[in-house]
């Protein structure tokens, strides 16, 4: 980090370490106040019993942590989770792979697709959840239209309000807007792909999943499993679509871990108990975030593209 | 919290939104290849309206008449009519939450680029003892969500007296957004040559004006991208005004846009109007600063 720092002169270093003080005072004023002290406080708050009044909560060890394992309502919402995380990642990344590599060569228009296909990332959520509520509307729904003029009527049905297809109309709609993001970042980085390569393959006579598979992956795997993390880890902590879609609900068919914590914390006075819920959430996160990261540097490092 | 650290965000971002990609293609094509071409792209006009589809279906309810929503509520482009977009401005207060994002995003913004620029001038190029802690406390933000911290936040606000306070939820917005934004702006002074603060240096100036005079005009393409990415987050953010302005004063379009689909989601009409008023900002700022946008978001990949 300090190179090329080595022959400075002490006035010089004086100085600088006067102006870098003065530079990020602000900044680690902000940090501290509103983001360390309250995660510090986090970690206290799942020691102790707090319901948001009683200013002095009792310490009760951990309570919270025995309760949450045996708390009926947890597991249901963590395998929610696990389904939106594999769901959530992996749709985005084949659909958006898809649409990179039918993008890779493609000059015109290049610029109106990429608007196209990444606005609905930037969209706020909860307008992205007022309208898919409507596309998925039991009677005069687009989705249910559709699969009736196609014949497949027997198919449709209120996607929001049926506890078996809730959580995957939900998903449906994660997957749209998160799919512009992964397509976007998956085609900057095919511009690295060595193009003689994936030719000669052509010549060898290798199919298009085969060059797909052995030629165009490999060299794209950092930013691959970049993306991957990031939407991963995303998916442990999804809460705004969820929350503006169906609250949770039908009958607790939608329910992650975050909604639960929110309506624990803030609807049911478990101050407590709902911040210990948000802080497994991202203590189970953490990992797969650091491994990811390390398998992705040491690719990097290979110096197999990105 | 090493490893995010160690990463630059550089590889994927530096062509990120350029127009033209790559060589041009060979004039003469052979009919097969220009079949292939041709099919490719009309595939790619379908998906492209598949994936904007939501947001004609918004702008199409939108702008209808209020019998033809009653009656016809989704089918496309019936009707015409401004009638949706005044109820939702003047009786479902959506003016009032207009200006209320404005006052929520733009100072955070501002606040985030200043001094996401000053700390990863620091932390890229003047080195003190204690710097390293500092650095990894600030970037610890990029591994821990906002979730976690969330609760706890709400009560130490309370007591600070800055819930329902423009103040207290623009300092919170700023602070979400200064890991990714130091982080970021700290790649771009590394990238800077050492020579030119030398030169500067036996020239007589001092670090403040290095840092003002010599450094800063060459970070604001960074600077932009980050002001745009942040600005897009803080008007999106749900969270944040939901939690931390529970009093109503100071709703922004997010929370506005909640609240109205809870009391009167039957109101389709309005309801259209309101969701268009909330994300034409966002539709206008992307199409007009495409490149910047792509930039911001293809670094913030690193975010994870």
């Amino acid at each position: 980090m300090s190179r090329a720092n080595a022959h400075v002169p002490p006035a010089t270093r004086r100085a600088q370490t006067r102006l870098g003080i003065a530079l990020i005072v602000p900044l680690m004023a902000l940090v501290v106040i509103f983001f360390l002290f309250p995660l510090v406080n986090a970690i206290y708050y799942a020691f102790v019993d707090f319901n948001g009044i009683n200013l002095k909560p009792p310490f009760i060890g951990l309570g919270n942590f025995t309760e949450l394992a045996q708390d009926p309502a947890v597991w249901p919402a963590l395998k929610n989770n696990v389904i939106w995380i594999i769901i959530g990642t992996a749709a985005p990344l084949v659909i958006g792979l898809a649409l990179a590599l039918l993008m890779w060569k493609v000059q015109r228009g290049s610029l109106a697709y990429r608007v196209a296909f990444f606005l609905p990332y930037i969209l706020p959520q909860v307008a992205i959840g007022v309208v898919w509520s409507w596309i998925y509307d039991p009677t005069r729904g687009w989705l249910n239209q559709v699969l009736q003029a196609v014949g497949l009527g027997r198919l449709a049905g209120g996607w929001l309000g049926n506890p078996s297809t809730a959580l995957y109309a939900v998903l449906g709609t994660a997957v749209w807007a998160t799919t512009g993001f992964v397509f976007l970042i998956l085609l900057s980085a095919l511009r690295n792909v060595d193009a003689e390569l994936v030719d000669a393959s052509m010549i060898d006579g290798a199919n298009a999943l085969q060059r797909v598979w052995h030629i165009v992956l490999p060299q794209i795997m950092p930013v691959f499993l970049m993306v991957t993390t990031i939407t991963l880890v995303g998916g442990f902590s999804v809460f705004d679509i969820i929350f503006v879609m169906t609250g949770g609900g039908p009958a607790g068919a939608t329910e992650v871990l975050g909604t639960y914590a929110y309506s624990s914390a803030f609807q049911l006075n478990r101050i407590s108990y709902g911040t210990t819920l948000a802080l497994v959430i991202t203590v189970l996160a953490i990992p797969f975030t650091v491994a990811l990261n390390r398998l992705q540097r040491r690719l990097s490092l290979q110096g197999t593209g990105a | 919290m090493t490893d995010t650290s160690r990463q630059t965000p550089t590889p994927v971002v530096r062509d990120a939104g350029r127009l033209d990609d790559g060589p041009r293609p060979d004039r003469v094509m052979s009919p097969k290849r220009r079949a292939l071409l041709g099919g490719k792209h009309l595939l790619l006009i379908v998906l492209s309206l598949l994936a904007l589809f939501p947001v004609i279906l918004t702008i199409s309810t939108a702008l209808k008449t209020d019998e033809d929503v009653r009656v016809n509520p989704f089918g496309l482009f019936s009707s015409f009519s401004f009638e949706n977009i005044v109820t939702a401005w003047t009786v479902g207060s959506f003016g009032d939450y207009v200006l209320n994002s404005f006052l929520l995003s733009v100072p955070s913004t501002a606040l985030v680029v200043v001094l996401s620029t000053m700390g990863g001038y620091t932390f890229a190029r003047l080195p003190f003892p204690g710097r390293s802690i500092c650095f990894y406390l600030v970037v610890l933000g990029l591994l821990v969500p906002f979730f976690t911290y969330m609760i706890p936040l709400y009560f130490q606000l309370r007591s600070m007296a800055l819930l329902d306070s423009l103040v207290g939820t623009n300092l919170v917005l700023a602070t979400t957004g200064l890991s990714f934004g130091t982080f970021f702006m700290r790649a771009f002074f590394s990238d800077l040559p050492t020579e030119l603060e030398q030169a500067a240096r036996v020239d007589g100036a001092s670090e403040w004006q290095i840092f003002l005079r010599v450094m800063l005009p060459l970070v604001t393409s960074g600077m932009g991208a980050l002001a745009v990415f942040t600005f897009l987050q803080n008007w999106n953010n749900f969270l944040v005004p939901l939690l931390y302005l529970p009093g109503g004063s100071y709703r922004p379009l997010t929370t506005g846009l909640y609240l109205f689909l809870g009391g009167r989601s039957i109101d389709i009409g309005p309801l259209a109007a309101g969701t268009l008023i909330t994300i034409v900002p966002i539709i206008i700022l992307f199409v007009a600063l495409q490149r910047q946008v792509t930039e911001g978001f293809l670094s913030g990949a690193v975010k994870g």
